[in-house]
């Protein structure tokens, strides 16, 4: 229970609570104060008025005026009299002079006897005037109907504060507990998340509150964090898997190295030893790069790059290579192509491509480059007429390792294709394989936003 | 195999970084074998070292007891201490040879590397030609005008391509040392990443056809298992 009452939800659900009985009491008693000094304004005005206008009237005319006033008057007088200069009663409905000042203001009199009301007594407010004739005229009103009035809108507003508060109470505990409720269940999904349930996901409703954004925002995170454990895990294991091998052929070249007596084969051993290490080496230096590729944080370089300038600058590279294997090379820019890349990347990414064309094109074949802007969208072609790519391989070779069947004599890691596509994906490019009847087309093309 | 310990090539020892006792001891060997002195130190002491100038040179790794080494080597710079320094590093990501060099590494090597990488690049550092205002360079009867962007054998002029002529500039910088591929490709293209390729020795026997003279041995020699070499004695 403590910690219900610490939880945040339900701090905010009292807050709730406590401001709309502030806000609601003070609207209420301004209410009943305005009202309350409307009115007692009223009476005061009303009376004093009348006592200014009567009191230059004669004794008959305030007579009969008294008669009409305390019986029918629209500005209703409940009290009406006339006293002599010695404050003796002469006529009208009370009979004594109450104990206030004759300046034909109003005071208020706490008690006063109701007129023919055997002895009941009420508050009043009264004025007193002294006449030209020395005589007292004495006008009041009773406030008993005025109090009655208040005391009903007090009552009104008492009545209408409980269930006001009720009401505000039950609205709080109402979220208080739907958000307590909302974030333990979080709280235990993340439990179970970090006892290694990954696949779990926390909950997201339709609406669009600031629980649910958080809600969404740690989900994106749980899935990056899963694909980068799964990438790990897949790395590792290519890691161990492309190095048990090697390690076991060296292990062997060099025992049986040792085992013999002839120092001419001891040295050829370790040649060969060394040869494997060297290309073990190479494989995992190509590990770690694709591992940066994917996985490093976005390279923060990216500027403006050329891919025109990037693929000239590697077929002026790649040609002679091409040459001494008797494959004519072709160039075809639109100059310049423009995106916004990392320059060294890219021609890593596009040095694969044309490097791996050549590799797999017989002599007298053609490797063509081009580089184009095709519907605003910038594409790089690499198509040979060689041995191309058969249709049942043609969705693995983008796998890390993955090496053709007919491949398998032609050194290199296997992963070249999959470092280009990790640096394409990495530039939002697409990189795609094409049948080039015969040989293959590899496209680089930005994707469409 | 025998081998006789060669006399210093410099006084002053080369100070190493690395705080994995078996790649600092495979260092200290190679590189004593190739006659050189080396101090293997705390990158403490290496401070130390290149502030008084008692460092031909540094090679660090990048992260040594869990300390990045290139924080020592900023400041290092800063003070103005101008030893030339060879960074090495497991760390690969894209950025992270970027960081070494603008921290004041003159090199860059990411681990794993073959032996003869790391001695190939320490010689460079240690035998840079600082006088980049040269305007001839030399080998035998070979001559770069470096201003004409000319070249001549004895005295045929000889043709090269932009990029043939600044691959030959680049061995004749470095005569007598072993270059191996990745520095060309580093140095002379300004490519970041590894070959599974042999182009560089494609455009290495394209530059011989046109500079070496028949009856007369290559101008550049293949180093078995390393790289090339600039054959001054040609």
């Amino acid at each position: 229970m403590l910690e219900f009452l610490r939880s945040s939800a339900v701090r905010v659900a009292i807050a709730f609570v406590v401001a709309t009985t502030v806000a609601t009491t003070a609207i209420f008693g301004l209410v009943y104060f305005q009202i309350k000094a409307a009115d007692q304004k009223s009476n005061r005005v009303i009376l004093e008025d009348e006592a200014a206008k009567s009191v230059n009237h004669t004794i008959d005319e305030l007579k009969y005026a008294f008669e009409v006033r305390l019986t029918h008057g629209l500005r209703r007088l409940d009290y009406a009299a006339l006293f002599d200069a010695d404050r003796k009663f002469m006529f009208g409905n009370i009979d004594e002079l109450p104990a206030i000042p004759l300046d034909g203001k109003s005071h208020f009199v706490a008690a006063s006897p109701v007129p023919g009301g055997d002895n009941r007594m009420e508050p009043a407010i009264f004025v007193a005037r002294t006449r030209p004739d020395g005589s007292i005229m004495l006008l009041g009103r009773s406030l008993l109907e005025t109090l009655a009035f208040r005391r009903i809108v007090q009552s009104a507003l008492a009545t209408g504060l409980a269930p006001m508060l009720l009401l505000a109470l039950a609205i709080g505990a109402f979220f208080a507990r739907r958000a307590s409720r909302r974030l333990t269940t979080i709280h235990d999904t993340i439990a179970r998340i970090m006892k290694g349930d990954m696949h779990l996901r926390l909950p997201v409703r339709s609406q669009h509150d600031a629980i649910d954004k958080i809600s969404r925002d740690v989900n994106l995170m749980l899935d990056e964090i899963m694909r980068l454990l799964v990438q790990i895990k897949g790395v590792s294991d290519n890691i161990a898997h492309d190095l048990r091998s090697p390690l076991a052929v060296v292990h062997a070249q060099l025992e049986r190295g040792l085992e013999s007596s002839d120092s001419e084969e001891l040295h050829g051993a370790a040649r060969q030893a060394l040869a494997h290490i060297d290309k073990a080496m190479l494989t995992i230096a190509a590990l770690l790069r694709l591992a940066d590729v994917e996985y490093g944080p976005k390279s923060s370089k990216f500027h403006t790059i050329d891919l025109s300038a990037i693929c000239a600058d590697l077929f002026e590279f790649y040609e002679p290579l091409a040459t001494s294997k008797s494959v004519k090379m072709a160039l075809e820019i639109q100059s310049p192509v423009q995106i916004l890349g990392d320059g060294d990347l890219m021609r890593e990414a596009v040095s694969n491509l044309i490097g791996n064309a050549i590799k797999f094109t017989p002599e007298g074949g053609t490797v063509r480059v081009s580089v184009a802007q095709e519907d605003g969208n910038p594409v790089v072609r690499v198509r040979d007429n060689g041995i191309g790519v058969e249709p049942a391989e043609r969705d693995k070779i983008f796998q890390r390792f993955y090496r053709t069947a007919s491949g398998h004599r032609v050194p290199g890691s296997g992963l070249g294709l999959s470092i280009a596509a990790a640096i394409a994906n990495l530039h939002d490019f697409d990189l795609r394989f094409d049948d080039n009847h015969p040989g293959a087309v590899f496209e680089m093309a930005g994707r469409r936003k | 195999m025998s081998l006789t310990q060669a006399t210093p090539k410099h006084l002053k020892p080369i100070v190493l970084v690395e705080d994995e006792n078996g790649l600092a001891d495979e260092i200290k060997i190679e590189l004593e074998r190739l006659g050189y002195l080396v101090q293997i130190a705390s990158i403490a002491e290496a401070a130390n070292s290149a502030r008084v100038g008692d460092a031909a040179m540094m090679i660090m790794d990048r992260l040594v007891f869990g300390e990045d080494s290139l924080k020592t080597l900023e400041v290092l710079r800063k003070e103005g201490v101008k030893v030339p320094v060879l960074v090495i590093s497991a760390l690969s990501t894209v950025d992270e040879r970027v960081h070494g060099l603008a921290a004041g590494g003159d090199d860059y090597l990411t681990k794993p590397f073959a032996m003869v990488e790391l001695t190939a690049r320490v010689e460079a550092l240690l035998r840079r030609l600082d006088d980049l205002r040269t305007t001839k360079l030399q080998a035998g009867d070979l001559e770069m005008d470096l201003i004409e962007q000319a070249v001549h054998r004895g005295s045929v002029r000889i043709d090269l391509l932009p990029r043939e002529f600044k691959l030959l500039e680049y061995f004749l910088r470095h005569p007598g040392q072993v270059i191996t591929r990745a520095m060309l490709l580093q140095d002379v293209w300004h490519y970041h990443f590894s070959l599974e390729t042999n182009v560089v020795d494609v455009h290495i026997s394209n530059l011989r056809k046109k500079i070496d003279v028949r009856g007369h041995s290559s101008l550049i020699l293949n180093i078995r298992g390393a790289g090339f070499m600039l054959n001054a004695d040609a």
